[in-house]
């Protein structure tokens, strides 16, 4: 009896996340007031209109817009430098080489989200206004959406892009060192064995079998991205409107969020606003991550010391 | 039968004083080695003898384990293999490799056979010539015939081995080498494998190093005994297990049999 | 059976092609490392150029005083952040992740990890959010440094929880047995076989907490809220450096002292990150050994 109950408590521990992830939802479907903006609150218009709150009009789908734009660019971009450095790591560099590189990724993901933002905001924001977007808007202009305009501070979204790659790059660099490290020795070998270089065996054997990693690599990543929050509100320019271009200001779900909740204190429609868009980035990146999570691989050994992946065969 | 094919008196396969170093420590001492084309030469010795590493220096598959060092010389019908104009990728084209363990690939069955003619190119009809007659000469293509298209891994571990069989013959190497392929399968399994390796002996040079000796006894022309990272004793298999020359030869065979 | 067929020498237009894909990518893909490290360094170097100048002993013992002053206060309230949220943190991830190694059912421990890893990915504005509705509303907490540490805790939780957990889960079955074997309960086996083995990885689940929690900004903004001073009390509002930073990055003029002590900030988050980061590779270095021990 005493003992059940020892061990009833003992699991609570293990619970409270699950439990955290429940108070969480129902703090935000509560703050929400349950008030209903109805289909504008899926349109561009975002105006709180603070002087007369009865004609305030919420609108998210421009924070919607900024955070899918900034986080898909820095996904592919993350994923295709992350490739790079995950095949360096387990394939092409000397064992003591990674040892001494690898950390610098890691190092990375440890830089606090407001320290990429100073530096983004002071540092590389001119770089990108004086030099990098006048360039693009050059020799790339005739490309609809890289056609400007051009922001002298420099702040907008390539800016953001460049500052969330470099945030998510640890994390799906990991993800993807890790699925390239779970294929057997054995396999590579045997590719090697059959006269295919090492770059052969990487594309037609190593990736393939690595994919359900290089999955969860995407859908984590993409859910970092969609969730920063400091660093992308810092140097994005935090404007209310849809960008006229990929050159432009814009603004995102997160730093809505963390801008204007100081603007709401004392205005319940605003409050509530901000709570649903709270829910909405909320549930996308709860999906991402439950579908993310999912896809981090498995590999079974049967008895017979033959390899098979989960769900294929009898 | 090419030039240089002849200067090695029908050897298609001869090792010179082949060491390996890892580190300090020897693991292969001086093996000098020969195997002749269309037989099957059995290693056989106990385990940490330095069979598995020997059989991997001969188509420089030693490389890939860092802190290797390999002395002495592998001749490949009268080239050296590991001369510096070499490439590592063509020994192992022409030298094939099947592992202890399956090691099908994520793909169909046909695919897997097809990989090492895909990086050539080949026009699809040859390929698939090719597919067939490798799959029929690793005794699996009356049972995959039908569902070639199957993942590969749908197949249970005996077949499996033999796809990998099939998979390494399909770039047609002059020689295969087996590393103890039977030693993760069932005895019905196992069976089915010699079998196929009585067949291919009679076209191809064929290094098999097992921990079986009766399998050694079964299915090798020749066996060489290795103990302690030395070639202790080499002959033709009946040779070899009726009168063992060296003790510990003889201590060796005994205490498996006996 | 002819020459050109035998020879191990590639000759073909094909093969050469093949090894020049391989060969220069063996040689090119390594300097991406490049762009991970150039970044690194571009930032340490530009923060350190704008932070050292006026640094001063002074800087680290006066409080911000408006527009200018030293980080005293911010320094002191992250600090203590930080002790209560990584006490909360250690105390439930520890205790979780050795119930969900040591005695959930499997597939209880499968829905917990789960659980966890969902945690993980909640935005940490969301959980910001959560702090404040929650516990700086209807709780009537106030903003205050209790609000804030326990809304970082929060968000910091699955961190040490993960590592908890795999490293008791990492622990040889063989140990568990022989122990179990000669008698002693489990608790016993936890405390005196277990723990031993498992506790440079549990704290290295703590130090990446503490890394992680010195870093945030948006979990703390509307709960723990900001005071230039040390706060006098669980229930006072605080001052933390990222907070500093997020007040004061964007002072209208550029090279004034609220900037400047933004950058200074930052120097300090980066240099107590970077150190925090060896210390977690050394301990994993540690453990990765005997671990290694372990097993063979």
């Amino acid at each position: 009896m005493l003992r059940r109950l020892a061990r009833w408590a003992g699991s609570i521990p293990a619970l409270l996340p699950l439990g955290f992830l429940a108070a969480i939802v129902l703090t935000l479907v509560f703050a929400t007031g349950l008030e209903n903006f109805g289909l504008s609150f899926f349109g561009t218009d975002w105006n709180p209109s603070t002087g007369d709150p009865s004609k305030a009009v919420f609108g998210i789908m421009t924070f919607v817009v900024g955070t899918l734009i900034t986080s898909v660019f820095a996904l592919v971009f993350a994923l295709g430098l992350s490739l790079a450095l995950a095949l360096s790591i387990v394939f092409y560099l000397p064992p003591r080489m990674s040892q001494v590189l690898a950390p610098f990724v890691d190092l990375l993901a440890g830089i606090p989200s407001v320290v990429y933002g100073i530096w983004g905001f002071w540092i590389v924001a001119p770089v990108f206004g004086e030099t990098i977007n006048p360039t693009i808007v050059r020799y790339l202009g005739w490309i609809p959406g890289l056609q400007g305009p051009v922001i002298a501070s420099g702040v907008g979204i390539p800016l953001a892009i460049l500052i969330l790659t470099l945030m998510i790059v640890p994390v799906t660099t990991t993800l993807i060192r890790d699925s390239l490290r779970a294929v057997p020795q054995a396999l590579d070998e045997s590719g090697l064995a059959l006269g295919a270089t090492r770059w052969e065996v990487i594309r037609r054997v190593d990736i393939p079998y690595a994919k359900r990693g290089m999955w969860s690599a995407v859908l984590l990543g993409f859910g970092r991205a969609v969730g920063e929050t400091v660093a992308v509100f810092m140097v994005i320019g935090d404007a209310t409107k849809l960008p006229a271009s990929l050159l432009d200001v814009s603004y995102t779900m997160p730093g809505a969020l963390v801008g204007q909740l100081d603007s709401a204190f004392i205005q319940p429609n605003y409050l509530h606003a901000l709570a649903e868009l709270a829910i909405v980035l909320f549930l996308i990146t709860f999906v991402v991550n439950f579908a993310g999570r999912r896809f981090v691989s498995r590999i079974v050994v049967r008895p017979t010391g033959a390899l098979s992946v989960r769900g294929a065969g009898p | 039968m090419s030039v240089p094919g002849e200067k090695t008196n029908g050897s298609v396969l001869a090792t010179q004083d082949l060491s390996v170093w890892a580190g300090d420590k020897q693991i292969l001492k001086s093996v000098t080695l020969e195997a002749p084309d269309r037989t099957l030469l059995a290693v056989i010795g106990p385990s940490g003898c330095g069979k598995t590493t020997f059989l991997r220096s001969l188509n420089r598959m030693v490389e890939l384990s860092h802190g290797l060092r390999v002395d002495g010389t592998v001749r490949y019908l009268g080239q050296d293999i590991y001369d510096a104009r070499v490439d590592p990728v063509l020994v192992r084209r022409r030298i094939g490799m099947v592992f202890q363990r399956p090691t099908v690939f994520p793909m169909s069955i046909y695919e897997n056979v097809a990989f090492g003619l895909r990086l050539d190119r080949k026009p699809e009809d040859e390929v698939e010539k090719s597919v067939v007659g490798a799959l029929q000469r690793a005794g699996l293509w009356d049972e995959v015939k039908d569902d070639l298209d199957r993942p590969a891994l749908s197949l249970s571990g005996g077949q499996q081995q033999r796809l990998c069989i099939a998979r390494a013959l399909a770039v047609s190497p002059r020689v295969l080498l087996l590393d103890e392929p039977t030693s993760s399968l069932d005895p019905a399994a196992t069976q089915k494998i010699e079998g196929t390796l009585q067949e291919l002996r009679e076209e191809m040079t064929i290094v098999l190093v097992t921990h079986n000796v009766a399998q050694a006894g079964r299915v090798s022309d020749r066996t060489a005994y290795f103990y302690q990272g030395r070639l202790v004793e080499v002959g033709p298999t009946a040779d070899l297990f009726e009168n063992p020359k060296d003790p510990l030869t003889e201590e060796y065979l005994t205490g498996r049999f006996g | 059976m002819n020459a050109t067929e035998d020879s191990l020498v590639g000759t073909s237009a094909r093969f050469r092609r093949r090894r020049r894909v391989d060969r220069w990518l063996g040689r090119l893909l390594p300097f991406t490392f490049l762009l991970v490290i150039l970044p690194l360094l571009d930032m340490v170097y530009w923060i350190a150029t704008r932070a050292l100048p006026t640094f001063s002993w002074a800087t680290l013992t006066t409080n911000p005083s408006g527009t200018s002053g030293g980080l005293y206060g911010p320094i002191v309230g992250s600090a203590e952040i930080l002790a209560i949220s990584t006490t909360i943190a250690a105390a439930i991830g520890i205790a979780g992740g050795i119930y969900t190694a040591e005695f959930a059912s499997e597939r209880m421990a499968a829905t917990v990890r789960f659980t966890t890893n969902l945690l993980a990915g909640v935005p940490s504005i969301v959980v910001g959010y959560f702090g404040y509705f929650a516990l700086v509303l209807y709780f009537g907490w106030g903003a205050s440094l209790i609000a804030g540490s326990v809304t970082l805790s929060i968000f910091i939780l699955p961190y040490v929880f993960r590592s908890a957990d795999l490293a008791f889960a990492s622990v040889p079955k063989d140990l568990r047995e022989a122990s179990l074997g000669m008698g002693s309960t489990r608790v016993q086996y936890i405390r005196r076989v277990a723990f031993p083995v498992a506790l440079p990885q549990v704290l290295n689940g703590v130090f990446l907490a503490m890394a992680i929690g010195l870093g945030e900004t948006a979990p703390l903004l509307y709960t723990a809220f900001w005071n230039n001073f040390p706060p006098t009390g669980l229930n006072q509002p605080v001052g933390y450096l990222t907070g500093l930073i997020w007040n004061y990055y964007d002072e209208p003029l550029s090279f004034g002292t609220e900037v400047t002590m933004a950058f200074q900030a930052a120097f300090i988050l980066m240099v107590v990150v970077i150190v925090l980061n060896l210390a977690i590779r050394i301990i994993g270095g540690i453990y990765a050994r005997r671990l290694r021990g372990l097993y063979h």
